[in-house]
Order: structure tokens, then C-alpha cells, then sequence
């Protein structure tokens, strides 16, 4: 019996351990520049923290003479924090509301599926569709923004620095919704509707109702809504990627590209590593909250 | 024809939950043996233990010849090598196979020939009622087919053993009058041992031959249903056999009902307590005051199947629920006539019973 | 909660408005793809003619360098075994994880948790070597074990959480019956967890058929390319061709499009399992 249940594990152990535990492993070494890649030589490189100088007095990492002034590009530390930062609560709030607002809609179910369309497609599909929505001559967003007489706003936002950065986060915005929508809808789902009746009968206002009993109630999704966008927000790549390689000028840098850029132009390897290695230590605190929560639930 | 012997059974749960606590007894070869005793008694673990789904702490357990689990010796035999049938309490038919196919599932599994399968699978489909039933899924049928399904899979590799979880606690009333005559038929005609584990009554004295009444894990008594009636050896066992419930009386050794029955030379004298117990069945609610040693007042009728009930409230300060004879209705004065009761001493240990 | 008519009227409407507006993106690009560029050249809502054409299809599907036919049957050829290959290895360990009890059972089952928040750059210098140095790089194989590897450890997750649901007098009752583990988990419990495993396939495949990071990284030979690489590879260096790019778009995005429609139960169900607990 013993072997037949280690039979049950062994396969994807196995893959499990070379395929990802392995690299995860080698690539942190690399950035120390300890090479333990089978039969490769990656590095040839004593092993030394030099990298994370390197990486930390680089501009592409950090720009303090952007951030003091105020103008892009940052450094990519400081874009992917602008992403959490306009992200996040948007998304959030955003979400939370939605999936309230629908709860009495014909036909929500529809409008959910809408609106959760973003997290289906490819997110290759996603940069593109950002970069066209923002285009000056046949971009949504700059009808919009001619219409509500927003005319200094109007141009193509991804081929500009200072508004590069902000075309993508705010799409983000719109491909992402979906997920917090779809999750708070479900979440609401759970709650008995007696407890929103009592409340009914207590004489309690709505507002009332949705600070003081719905939002405490999802505290829990609301945990995992906030963890998984985190983390999404700091490993986003193909966004990116297809809609502004990370320019103009590196205005809108992050940091998996960064990793990207090292690796695939600059042929450092080490760098690259060192950046992928930063980029899991920054999620690294949202992980273990995540996992906190999922593990309480054991 | 196998008798199952369990020697010191213990099983103790993480942190330090006594579930069983040194279980003997010795279960005669087509004997059906019923284990009594209320949610917590620990007699699903037990059943659990002898199938193999969970292991003892301490103890063993031997099928016929061959000692399936020594906890001191570590010796498992796993559930499948047990030649045992086991029913579940939600009969855990699966769903998504025919009932033919649930039937056939354990003689697939011992890959006897095709025919032999389908020949023992209709042959107990028969006995069991339940042929026309072959080609539906467990979805498509009742409560009570879907146990006679769940009996029929245990039955059909012919085991020597037959294990039953609660079997009928998920049928309704009606229908569990049949179900337990039909499951004693089968055994009867089978001649195979067999365990029944339930928290009802009515359910061991319909089909027990001995009954085992468990508490906490410890061994009340074990005995024929007649036995545990008539002789209930604790407060426990007397007031979880019966229905309704024996009268079970708090009383001092100088209580005067205690003369007036006639008890004073039975009741031990130094003990602060005694319990009188007195089964409704066996006392009398009468109109004629004049012959009993008893007098009350009647307060609530009450009809549980064919008879009549009345709680009476004795001169004497408590209560008593008892036979109502010939036109007695409520408030009403009457007397009431003692057949047989039983005396425990203040630790609840049943001392003697006297039969008017 | 909302009490009415009024009220009522008002919240249907901005929802729908809502929900109008969240589609317009994909509506302007699918607008784009089928309309010559002279027509949309002041915006694709501008309707003064309309001319449809499906040629921007054709000319992405066959264009000379990167034809998307290829992408496409390339994506099909990587999604399909990426997906089967993860979900059996990952439902039997999800099994053993659910059932069994093991000594280091925790502490396997938290690194697996934490891979999960680990980013794909995380592991893919070291892999890209390795495949490099197995012969692997470029091909189909490589990519296809990659991903499989990488689909485990949340698979794994999700189906060990579904199994724990399902009662265990099924699988008793098997025991009792003389059935092996193996036996069990075949005929008793992968049926019956169907409905899991299903939104299970169909996230990994949804995932795979997205994913663009380890393509991109693995596969140079645009003969091997799968769909979401060839999308950037047709943005033209200074000129963008947005009828080509949208149509490309459209092709590649219908896929998963279509999955998602028509197993949307399987789809959502598998999404909300990883922030609502039962």
C-alpha cells in the first residue's frame, strides 16, 4: 500500500522539484553570481553581492532625479509601486461596488460576463487592446476625453512619457475589474440574505448595511481580492510588452522587463537573475499573507 | 460460519479522546449482534475498527481464524482482504454507476470471469427484491431500495461477515418496520454473522439476538433483548431500553414509598440514595383507590401507539408515567398498582427487582 | 435591497451603461479589424461608410513572415498535451495530499502554495539552460514540459481542496469492496470529481493558450511560434497596421473566448474557488 501512495505523488514531485523548486533555487544563487545550473556555465563570476549594487544604484531600477522632479521615467521600482498604488484601491472599491450594484440587475449575470471579459482574453490581447484604445486618432479614451472638452489630454498616450506609464495602469484598471467584480459577486452570494433582512427590519440604511455588515462579512475576500492583485500588478509582463516594450525612454519600465532586458538584450545574465530574485522578494510579504489565509482555512 | 472475537479494544483520539476504552466480547458464528448506545458511545468507531477503516489503539480483533488487526504486534489487514460486507449509513452507493454496476464493483475488483459476475449479481439482485432495478442509477430510486442496493453489493462477494452503519436512521418510519424485517430475514436465511451498530431501540430489539449497550466507550451490558429489559444491570441501560422511558425515582431509604412497596429490607441502609425504577408498562392507573399502596392525582394523557399513558403526580411529592386503566381522565384521583420494580443503589448499579 | 420602482429603473440602467461601456474596447477593435482604415481613419464609430471586409483576416493568417495559421496550430499543438499532462499528474498528488497522510505532507503542500506567487522570471534562466543543454530549446517538448511543471503546483491546490469536499464513504465503501488506491481514484473519485476537474482543464488551457512570457523565451523559430507571440511580431516597427493587429487579435483571442462561453459555469467556478472558501 506505501508504494502505491507514493506512486500517487512521485510524478509531479518529481517535475515539481527539477522543473520549478530547482530553477527558482538556481536563479536566486545567480544573482550572488553562485552558478549551480547543470551543465552550464552561466556565471563565471565570484560570488559577491555586486549585483545588487549594481541593480539598486541603476537607474532603470530607481531614478531619484525622476522622482524628485516629479517626471518619468522613475525607475522601475517606483512604476510598479505607482501601479499597486493607483491599482489596487481602484480595482478594489471598484469591484466591491459592481458586484453590489448588480445584485438586483436583470440580466447580471450578462453584464458580469462583460465585464470579466478582460481576464479571459491573452493578455498580449490586453497591451494591444490599450495601446489602441489610447491611440490619438482612433482611441476610445481620446473620443472620450474630446467630448468631455479634455483636449490637453488628447494624444497617444503609450508613445508619450509622462502619460505612458499611466495608459497602462488605468487599463489594467479595466482588464482586471472583472476578477474583483466576479469575486466580491460571489462572496456576496454567501451571505445569508436573512442577516440583510434583520438589518432591513432594524431599521438600517443601506449605507449603513454595506460598511457595517457587507464589507466586515468579506473581510476574507477582500484579503484575497487585495493579495492576488498585488501580485498581479508586480509580475505584469505582456502588457507591458506589446504595448510600450517599457519606453518611450523607459518611462514605463517594470521590473519583469527589466529582468526581460537584461537577459534577452544585454545577455546579463547574472543582472537578470538579480532582478527576478528582487522583483519575488518585494511579493514575497504578500505571499505569506496569502498563504495565511488560505492555510487558516485547513 | 465465522465468529468475530475482540480482545481489549482501545482507541484513543489525539489529544487524549478515549473512544473505546478495553472492548472484549466474543460474537457467535451466524450470531447478529447489535451494538446499543448513543451518539458519542464510540460504536461506529468500533464498527469502523473491525472493518479496518480505522485502527485500535490497543487490542485485537480476530475474523474466524485469522487476526485482522494487533495493535501491540502491528498487525493490519487492509479492509479489502477481510471477506467483509460493509452498509453505510448513506448507504454510499456510487453515484454514478448503475445498480447493476454497483453490485458488480467488488467482484470486478477480484476480476472473477464475466458470467460468474453477472450470474451472483442477479441472483442477490433477486433476493434482494431489487432485479427489476438493475438498469437505474442510485438517483433514480428510494430511500429503501437504494439500502437494499447497499445491502446487496455488501452481500454479493459473500462475505463472511456482514457490517450495517445505522442502516435505517435515514429511512422514515414507515418504511423502517419493513426494512428491519427484511434485514433479519436475510440473516436468518444466510446464516451469516453479523454486526448492526444503531442508536435506536426499537432497532435492536427488532432484530438482535444479543445486544451490546455502550457509554462512553466502556461496556454497559451485553445481553439478549429480554435481558436488558427485564434485567437492566444500570440506571443507564434501564433508562435507555424501553419506551417509553422507565420511571427512574430520586429517593432517601426512609422515603415512605419505599415501605409502602414493601422494599425496606431490599434497600441498603447506608446508603444516602436509592433509585426506584418503575417501566410504564409495568404500573397501573386505576380508579380503585382502595387496593393500591400508591395514590396520585392524573395530570396529562398521553396515547403512544395503541396505549394509553397518564402522568400521575404521587401523594408522595414526584411524578410517574404509567398504564392508564378503565376510565381514568385527567384530575382525576386514582390509584396506582406496581407489577414489578426495580431498585439501584446510589451509584446506579441495579441491586435486586421485585415482582408484584 | 433596493426598494422602488425608481430606484429599481435607475441602478438596471447605469448597470447596463456599465456594462456597454466595459465592452466598447473590444467592440472598437473588432470594428477595426473588419473596416478599411481609410473608414476609421477619424475613429471606428464613425459610421459615413461601411464597408466590411474580412481581408486584414486573411492578410494576418497569411502574412509572409509570421502567418498566424501557424501560430494558431502551434498553440494547439503546446495547450493540449500542457493541459492534460499537468491535470492527471496533479490530480493524483491533489489525491494523495486530500487522503493520505504523509510526514512532510505540510511542508510540501506550503512550498506548493508559494510557488504559486513565484513569477515565471523567477525560474526561467536555469530552465532556459537546461533545455538548452537537454536539446530542448526551441521545440515543442521543451515548452510543453515547462509548462506542464508549472501547472502542477496549482492544480495540485485547487483539486486537493475540491477532493477534501467530496464524503469519504465513496472511497470506504471501495476499500471495502477490495479495491486498490489506484482503483478508487479511477473509477470512484475521478468521475465523481468531474465537475472540478473540468474547471480545472479549462483554466490551464485557458493559461497556456494566453501565455506569451515562456514562448517568447523558449521558442525563437518563428516556424514554432504559437499565436501570442506572432500578435506583437505583426506591430509594425513604425507604422502600426491596427486592421492587421485587430484581426490578428480577434483570431487568437477567440479561443479562449469561445472556452470561456461555452464552459462559463467550469470557468468562474474554478476562478472564485481561490478566494472563496466552502
Amino acid at each position: 500500500m506505501r508504494l502505491e501512495k507514493l506512486s500517487f505523488l512521485l510524478p509531479a514531485l518529481l517535475l515539481i522539484f527539477i522543473m520549478v523548486i530547482y530553477p527558482i533555487l538556481a536563479t536566486i544563487l545567480l544573482s550572488f553570481n553562485i552558478d549551480i545550473v547543470v551543465g552550464a556555465k552561466v556565471s563565471d563570476k565570484p560570488p559577491s553581492l555586486e549585483n545588487y549594487f549594481k541593480a539598486f544604484s541603476s537607474k532603470e531600477l530607481l531614478n531619484w532625479k525622476g522622482v524628485e522632479t516629479g517626471t518619468f521615467p522613475m525607475g522601475a521600482l517606483i512604476h510598479n509601486a505607482l501601479w499597486v498604488a493607483i491599482h489596487l484601491p481602484i480595482t478594489t472599491i471598484l469591484g466591491l461596488l459592481l458586484a453590489v450594484l448588480l445584485q438586483n440587475v436583470k440580466g447580471a449575470s450578462i453584464i458580469r460576463s462583460l465585464i470579466f471579459l478582460g481576464m479571459v482574453v491573452p493578455m498580449i490581447v490586453g497591451g494591444l487592446l490599450i495601446a489602441f484604445s489610447f491611440d490619438k486618432d482612433i482611441g476610445i479614451v481620446n473620443f472620450l476625453l474630446n467630448i468631455l472638452g479634455l483636449k490637453m489630454f488628447v494624444k497617444t498616450w503609450t508613445t508619450y512619457p509622462d502619460t505612458a506609464l499611466f495608459a497602462l495602469i488605468l487599463g489594467s484598471v479595466w482588464l482586471w475589474t472583472g476578477f474583483s467584480v466576479v469575486t466580491y459577486s460571489a462572496g456576496l452570494a454567501s451571505i445569508p440574505k436573512e442577516i440583510i433582512e434583520a438589518a432591513l427590519v432594524d431599521g438600517a440604511k443601506f449605507r449603513t448595511i454595506l460598511f457595517k455588515i457587507i464589507i466586515p462579512l468579506l473581510k476574507p475576500v477582500t484579503v484575497a481580492v487585495v493579495a492576488m492583485t498585488i501580485i498581479w500588478d508586480l509580475k505584469i509582463f505582456d502588457i507591458v510588452y506589446v504595448a510600450t516594450r517599457g519606453g518611450p525612454g523607459g518611462a514605463s519600465m517594470v521590473l519583469s522587463i527589466l529582468m526581460w532586458d537584461y537577459f534577452a538584450r544585454v545577455a546579463d545574465y547574472t543582472m537578470s537573475a538579480t532582478i527576478a530574485t528582487i522583483l519575488t522578494f518585494i511579493i514575497l510579504p504578500v505571499a505569506i499573507i496569502w498563504v495565511k489565509l488560505v492555510m487558516r482555512g485547513r | 460460519m465465522v465468529l468475530v472475537v475482540l480482545e481489549n479494544i482501545t482507541k484513543i483520539f489525539p489529544p487524549n479522546v478515549v473512544a473505546l476504552d478495553n472492548i472484549s466480547l466474543k460474537i457467535e458464528s451466524s450470531e447478529f449482534f447489535v451494538t446499543l448506545g448513543p451518539s458519542g458511545s464510540g460504536k461506529t468507531t468500533l464498527l469502523r475498527i473491525i472493518a479496518g477503516l480505522e485502527k485500535p489503539t490497543k487490542g485485537r480483533v480476530i475474523i474466524g481464524d485469522k487476526v485482522v488487526v494487533d495493535a501491540e504486534k502491528k498487525v493490519f489487514v487492509e479492509p479489502g482482504e477481510r471477506n467483509i460486507g460493509m452498509v453505510f449509513q448513506n448507504w454510499a452507493l456510487y453515484p454514478h454507476m448503475t445498480v447493476y454496476d454497483n453490485i458488480a464493483f467488488p467482484l470486478r475488483i477480484k476480476k472473477l470471469p464475466k458470467n460468474e459476475i453477472d450470474k451472483r449479481v442477479k441472483e442477490v439482485a433477486e433476493a434482494l427484491g431489487i432485479r427489476e432495478l438493475l438498469n437505474r442509477k442510485p438517483s433514480q430510486i428510494s430511500g429503501g431500495q437504494q439500502q437494499r442496493v447497499a445491502v446487496a453489493r455488501a452481500l454479493v462477494k459473500q462475505p463472511d461477515v456482514l457490517l450495517l452503519d445505522e442502516p435505517f436512521s435515514n429511512l422514515d418510519a414507515r418504511i423502517r418496520v419493513t426494512a428491519r424485517e427484511f434485514v433479519r430475514e436475510i440473516q436468518k436465511t444466510l446464516g451469516i454473522t453479523t454486526i448492526l451498530v444503531t442508536h435506536d431501540q426499537a432497532d435492536a430489539f427488532a432484530v438482535g439476538d444479543r445486544i451490546m449497550v455502550l457509554k462512553d466507550g466502556k461496556i454497559q451490558q451485553v445481553g439478549t433483548a429480554r435481558q436488558l429489559y427485564d434485567e437492566p444491570v444500570n440506571l443507564f441501560v434501564a433508562n435507555f431500553i424501553g419506551n417509553p422511558p422507565m420511571n427512574i425515582i430520586k429517593l432517601v431509604p426512609a422515603h415512605p414509598v419505599i415501605k409502602a412497596l414493601n422494599l425496606e429490607d431490599i434497600v441498603p441502609k447506608d446508603d444516602s440514595l436509592v433509585y426506584l425504577g418503575i417501566r410504564p408498562d409495568e404500573a397501573l392507573a386505576t380508579v380503585e383507590i382502595d387496593n393500591a399502596y400508591i395514590v396520585g392525582k392524573t395530570r396529562i394523557i398521553e396515547y403512544v401507539g395503541a396505549r394509553k399513558y397518564v402522568k400521575v403526580e404521587v401523594e408522595h411529592g414526584f411524578p410517574i408515567k404509567v398504564l392508564a386503566g378503565e376510565n381514568v381522565t385527567e384530575n382525576q384521583k386514582v390509584g396506582v398498582l406496581v407489577r414489578k420494580v426495580h431498585v439501584f443503589n446510589s451509584k446506579g448499579i441495579r441491586i435486586e427487582s421485585i415482582t408484584y | 435591497m433596493i426598494r422602488g420602482p425608481i430606484k429599481w429603473l435607475i441602478v438596471n440602467v447605469i448597470a447596463w451603461i456599465v456594462g456597454v461601456l466595459w465592452i466598447l474596447p473590444f467592440v472598437g477593435i473588432f470594428m477595426t479589424s473588419i473596416r478599411p482604415f481609410k473608414e476609421i481613419v477619424h475613429g471606428w464609430w464613425v459610421f459615413e461608410e461601411f464597408h466590411p471586409t474580412f481581408s486584414k483576416y486573411f492578410e494576418a493568417l497569411f502574412h509572409p513572415s509570421y502567418p498566424l495559421w501557424r501560430g494558431l496550430i502551434n498553440s494547439f499543438i503546446i495547450v493540449i498535451p500542457s493541459t492534460i499532462i499537468p491535470l492527471i499528474l496533479a490530480a493524483l498528488a491533489a489525491y494523495a495530499f486530500a487522503r493520505f497522510s504523509f510526514p512532510i505532507k505540510n511542508y510540501l503542500f506550503l512550498t506548493m502554495l508559494f510557488i504559486m506567487t513565484v513569477p515565471q522570471q523567477m525560474m526561467i534562466i536555469p530552465i532556459f539552460f537546461m533545455l538548452h543543454n537537454m536539446k530542448l530549446l526551441n521545440t515543442y517538448l521543451g515548452l510543453i514540459l515547462v509548462h506542464s511543471s508549472w501547472g502542477i503546483p496549482w492544480i495540485t491546490f485547487f483539486l486537493r481542496n475540491y477532493f477534501t469536499m467530496l464524503p469519504t464513504e465513496l472511497e470506504e465503501a471501495a476499500l471495502v469492496d477490495g479495491a486498490s488506491y489506484r482503483q478508487i481514484f479511477w473509477r470512484i473519485v475521478f468521475p465523481v470529481a468531474l465537475p472540478g476537474i473540468v474547471s480545472a482543464a479549462v483554466l490551464q488551457f485557458a493559461w497556456v493558450w494566453n501565455d506569451f512570457f515562456f514562448a517568447l523565451m523558449l521558442i525563437y523559430d518563428p516556424k514554432r511560434m504559437v499565436a501570442t507571440q506572432i500578435l506583437p511580431l505583426l506591430k509594425g516597427q513604425y507604422h502600426i497596421d491596427w486592421g492587421l493587429l485587430s484581426a490578428g487579435s480577434v483570431m487568437v483571442m477567440t479561443v479562449p473566448v469561445m472556452v470561456y462561453a461555452l464552459l462559463h459555469r467550469y470557468y468562474v467556478k474554478g476562478f472564485t474557488a481561490w478566494a472563496i472558501k466552502k
